[in-house]
């Protein structure tokens, strides 16, 4: 499905936080979204999801405003890792899991096999089927972090917003991550630190001070220049060993 | 599991309450076999005649019975609300009286019953009933004009923003209460609203058990029809609202829904303390954190809970009934405390 960003703007109190921000997220497609701390990549988001009303501008769905659609219809088409949410509760990690399930049932339609189903694809897509029975507050974060995204695989969604899904996990578990999300064959956007795993999504949008940067291919946008300019460090690109571009980090400015 | 199995605690449970009742309707300052309650019971439900003795049968039939079925209402209602509140406001500590209940009820009972307000016309439950729902309002716009704004983290903050209110609108009302207390009540009056204050249920007659009963069958099904926008709550209002449950809708109905069954039972009873807060912890331990089955779970604990707390305020003392917010206190305070540290260490 397609997402796009008409004119968005978003102000909490006074502060405004996005600016006039127009960008599409074509059908299938990945995209990055990449930005320093406090550039707006997590308003952006939960604006996508739906979760903020903008002051001006709009969030369309595949051509519908997202604010025409009832919550739960929103919810069966998109799905949030969010970048930190944590509980206090004795929940267990199938539990947490079958949350995802909420926008397909209602007071009178029952859990069924088919979200068994649902939920067990979901723990095995981030290899956690065998620690379904642990408690949440036993978990490291990085298994935290897994047990959030299996909620969002869970949920089915058309497209799928990711905030910094890689924290907290470990290099083997980034990697495998991001290929589990590259292999997904619905819409995604998802936001980065490392610009050099940011270089394996289709298309980069760059955020600086609320403003929308750049967007285009990686190499278009993450030229040297741009990155003095919005992250302020010096870097080269180079290509590794493999023949793949790379960024390499030579200082902060 | 098979089906028999899997039915065998949701029968028990309605078992149990139902032998805390008959236990209830037994046991006080004159104890009475359970065949005379029985025989009692028999001549009013389906007109058996059997020859009970006419005080034995008053004692059961017109006082003790509404007691235990009232209390066992009250007790399923603030183990409900606990449930509901601690799970849409993230907070452990998150009790019915939060929102200001006891407080205001407080103020409207000794306004009717010390500063005379009202002029006789009007009963000491009504007062309550009208001062606990006066600041459940103000508690409301309070929150309301505290939480603003749109901005990040926004569901979180009005969370933040219902405790704050409830915290400063049950000062203000408490406050109020002890202003009129102070001014205006002879020392009689002052101990009879202290008694009313802990928990009442002495002068419970047939009239008050429709409303109490009505009010926890009607708050329990609302909640129960939500049991999983409850549980959407795990992770922050936020997580709710990604998972399609309209926050700001299902919050406000269910803390309305539950203030007013709040609202009707402490004007029966006055405020009971710690069942709403202890009983949902203890369940969790036992049933888990779903509400599907923690909200049925709890309404069943809380209610034979109190039946048998008012069991023991009625006979731990010979010749004194003392108020029954003293008892739940005296278990609920020490159950507190051993679930807080159980918590902390698992
Ligand atoms: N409720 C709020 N009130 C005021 N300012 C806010 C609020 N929420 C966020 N901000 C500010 O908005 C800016 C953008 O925040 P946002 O969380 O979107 O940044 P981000 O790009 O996700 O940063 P990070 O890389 O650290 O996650 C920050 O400067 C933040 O301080
Ligand atoms: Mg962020």
């Amino acid at each position: 499905m397609s997402l796009s960003v008409h004119a968005l703007s978003v102000r909490v109190h006074r502060a405004q936080l996005l600016h006039d921000i127009t960008l599409e997220v074509a059908p299938g497609e990945c995209l990055g979204l990449i930005g320093p701390n406090g550039s707006g990549k997590s308003t952006l988001m939960r604006s996508l999801a739906g979760l903020l009303r903008p002051r001006a501008g709009e969030v369309r769905l595949q051509g519908q405003p997202l604010a025409r659609l009832s919550a739960r219809t929103r919810a069966q088409r998109i799905a949030l890792v969010e970048q930190q949410a944590d509980t206090t509760d004795r929940l267990r990690v199938r539990e947490a899991v079958e949350l995802g399930r909420t926008p397909y049932l209602s007071p009178l339609r029952g859990w069924s096999p088919q979200d068994d189903a649902r939920v067990d694809r979901a723990l095995a897509a981030v290899e956690m089927t065998a620690l379904a029975d642990r408690l949440w507050h036993t978990l490291s974060g990085g298994e935290q972090q897994r047990v959030h995204i299996a909620r969002a695989l869970a949920q089915d969604p058309e497209v799928l917003l990711l905030d910094e899904p890689t924290n907290h996990l470990d290099i083997r578990h980034q990697l495998a991550l991001l290929a589990l999300v590259r292999e997904l064959r619905i819409t995604r956007v998802i936001a980065l630190h490392d610009l050099n795993q940011a270089l394996g999504c289709d298309r980069l949008a760059l955020l600086d001070g609320g403003r929308l940067r750049a967007i285009g291919r990686p190499e278009e946008v993450l030229t040297e220049a741009a990155l003095r300019r919005h992250f302020g460090v010096g870097a080269i690109r180079t290509t590794d060993p493999s023949g793949q571009p790379a960024l390499h980090f030579t200082h902060a400015l | 599991m098979r089906p028999a199995a899997r039915a065998a605690p949701w029968l028990l449970g309605p078992l149990i309450l139902a032998v805390a009742i008959l236990a209830g309707t037994a046991i006080g300052e004159t104890r009475l076999p359970p065949a005379t309650v029985w025989q009692t019971l028999a001549n009013h439900l389906w007109g058996a005649s059997h020859a009970v003795d006419r005080i034995d049968a008053g004692i059961i039939w017109s006082y003790r019975l509404p007691r235990a079925l009232v209390a066992a209402a009250c007790g399923a209602g603030l183990a409900l609300t606990g449930v509901v509140l601690q799970a849409l406001l993230r907070n452990p500590l998150a009790d019915p009286y939060l929102m200001g209940l006891s407080a205001g009820a407080s103020t409207g009972a000794v306004l009717v019953s010390i500063a005379g307000v009202g002029a006789g016309a009007v009963s000491l439950s009504a007062g309550a009933l009208a001062g606990a729902l006066a600041a459940f309002g103000a508690v409301v716009a309070l929150a309301h004009a505290v939480q603003g704004g749109t901005g990040g983290g926004r569901g979180t903050r009005a969370a933040a923003a219902i405790i704050l209110a409830g915290i400063a609108g049950s000062q203000m009302f408490n406050a109020l209460t002890a202003f009129i207390i102070a001014r205006s009540a002879n020392a009689e009056q002052a101990r009879g609203i202290l008694f009313w204050l802990m928990g009442n249920l002495s002068g419970i007659r047939w009239d008050d058990v429709a409303p109490a009963i009505l009010a926890t069958l009607a708050g329990t099904g609302i909640c129960l029809w939500h049991r999983r926008s409850l549980d959407a709550f795990t992770f922050g209002p936020d997580s709710a609202a990604s998972l399609g449950i309209e926050v700001r809708k299902v919050r406000g109905l269910l803390i309305t829904v539950t203030a007013l069954m709040i609202g009707v039972l402490v004007s029966k009873v006055g405020a009971i303390g710690f069942v709403g807060l202890v009983v949902p912890h203890a369940m969790r331990f036992l049933v888990g954190t779903r509400h599907q089955r923690l909200v049925p779970a709890s309404a069943l604990a809380g209610a034979v809970f109190l039946v048998a707390a008012d069991v023991i305020a009625r006979i731990i003392v010979p010749g004194q009934v003392l108020p029954i917010g003293v008892i739940t206190a005296l278990v609920g305070a020490p159950a507190f405390a051993v679930i807080l540290i159980r918590g902390a260490r698992r």
